[in-house]
């Protein structure tokens, strides 16, 4: 359950590398092979059947992030997308064999920081500075303390969220595979593995669009 | 002894899954309620339904954390 560490770089006294990064440059390097692979040979003139199903899941992607974060802030959909295809993987990845790097703390709560980053400067490109520092104090000055912790209960229930459902599977998959080894995990895994992930990702991408939408006021 | 304890301890911490239960059970037969007055809504009611159980799930997922932090950490 806890993560190993697969190998340790000798530099600065020894760096550590867990099992979820290397997993992670897994996914990495098949979601950069394939957009390598699809991307070739795009023609404006009689496209093929690929580009033509590509175009057709990039639109639908697009379309999607717009309903949630609104038509004049489309910049941030490609990095929300990346995030959503990263996420699908690594939580789909268990049906592979390979351990969900999702299940480790430490790659949600980087998740987690790069969206509260992401976030304030949304807000901030959009309204500037003074507006952002102002907006603290808006209903009144009394809510300011909520207002400033918020920046950080965010990211920790994003992250806390996405780690704690897989997590959760995880375990529950384990032990109902030690109980019953044999048909009785099969149905749990659709569940577990297929719909609770694509929903985390779904969930966590939404969420971060939507505290976007909320700070771009 | 303090084994017992911390079992009782993560036991009390899980507890919170009932409120997420009684929450998601709550949302969710409110969107069958919406549902059948409006059939052609479903799209949209079943999104924010999802969105809420997610939200709602997230303080039974608090309490799954504080149990295991409590087991590991409390040894």
């Amino acid at each position: 359950m806890n993560c190993k560490t697969v190998f340790t770089i000798p530099v600065f006294g020894g760096i550590a590398v867990d099992e979820g990064v290397v997993v992670t440059w897994i996914i990495m390097m098949v979601l950069a092979l394939l957009s390598i692979l699809f991307v070739r040979n795009l023609k404006v003139e009689n496209p093929g059947k690929v580009q033509l199903a590509l175009e057709s899941v990039i639109e639908w992607g697009e379309n999607f992030f717009k309903d949630i974060i609104g038509e004049e802030n489309k910049r941030y959909i490609p990095w929300l997308m990346t995030v959503a295809l990263y996420l699908a993987c690594a939580n789909l990845i268990g049906l592979f064999g390979f351990k969900p790097p999702t299940k480790d703390l430490n790659i949600t709560a980087g998740l987690a920081i790069m969206s509260m980053l992401l976030i304030e400067y949304s807000g901030i490109h959009k309204n500037g500075v003074k507006h952002w520092c102002g907006h603290f104090a808006k209903p009144v000055p009394l809510v300011a303390p909520i207002m400033i912790l918020e920046i950080f209960i965010r990211p920790l229930s994003l992250c806390m969220r996405l780690f704690g459902n897989m997590l959760g599977g995880f375990v529950v998959m384990e032990l109902v595979e030690q109980v019953v080894p044999l048909f009785v995990p099969i149905p749990l895994s659709f569940y577990f593995d297929i719909f609770d992930g694509l929903l985390q990702a779904y969930v966590f991408v939404f969420l971060t669009g939507l505290f976007m939408n909320e700070e771009m006021e | 002894m303090t084994g017992t304890i911390i079992a009782i301890g993560a036991a009390v911490a899980v507890l919170t899954g009932v409120g997420a239960g009684v929450g998601i059970g709550i949302a969710t037969g409110k969107a069958v309620d919406a549902v059948a007055r409006q059939p052609e809504a479903e799209g949209k009611i079943s999104k924010n339904l999802i969105l809420g159980c997610a939200l709602a799930e997230a303080t039974a997922i608090y309490g799954f954390i504080i149990g295991l932090l409590i087991i590991f950490f409390l040894k």
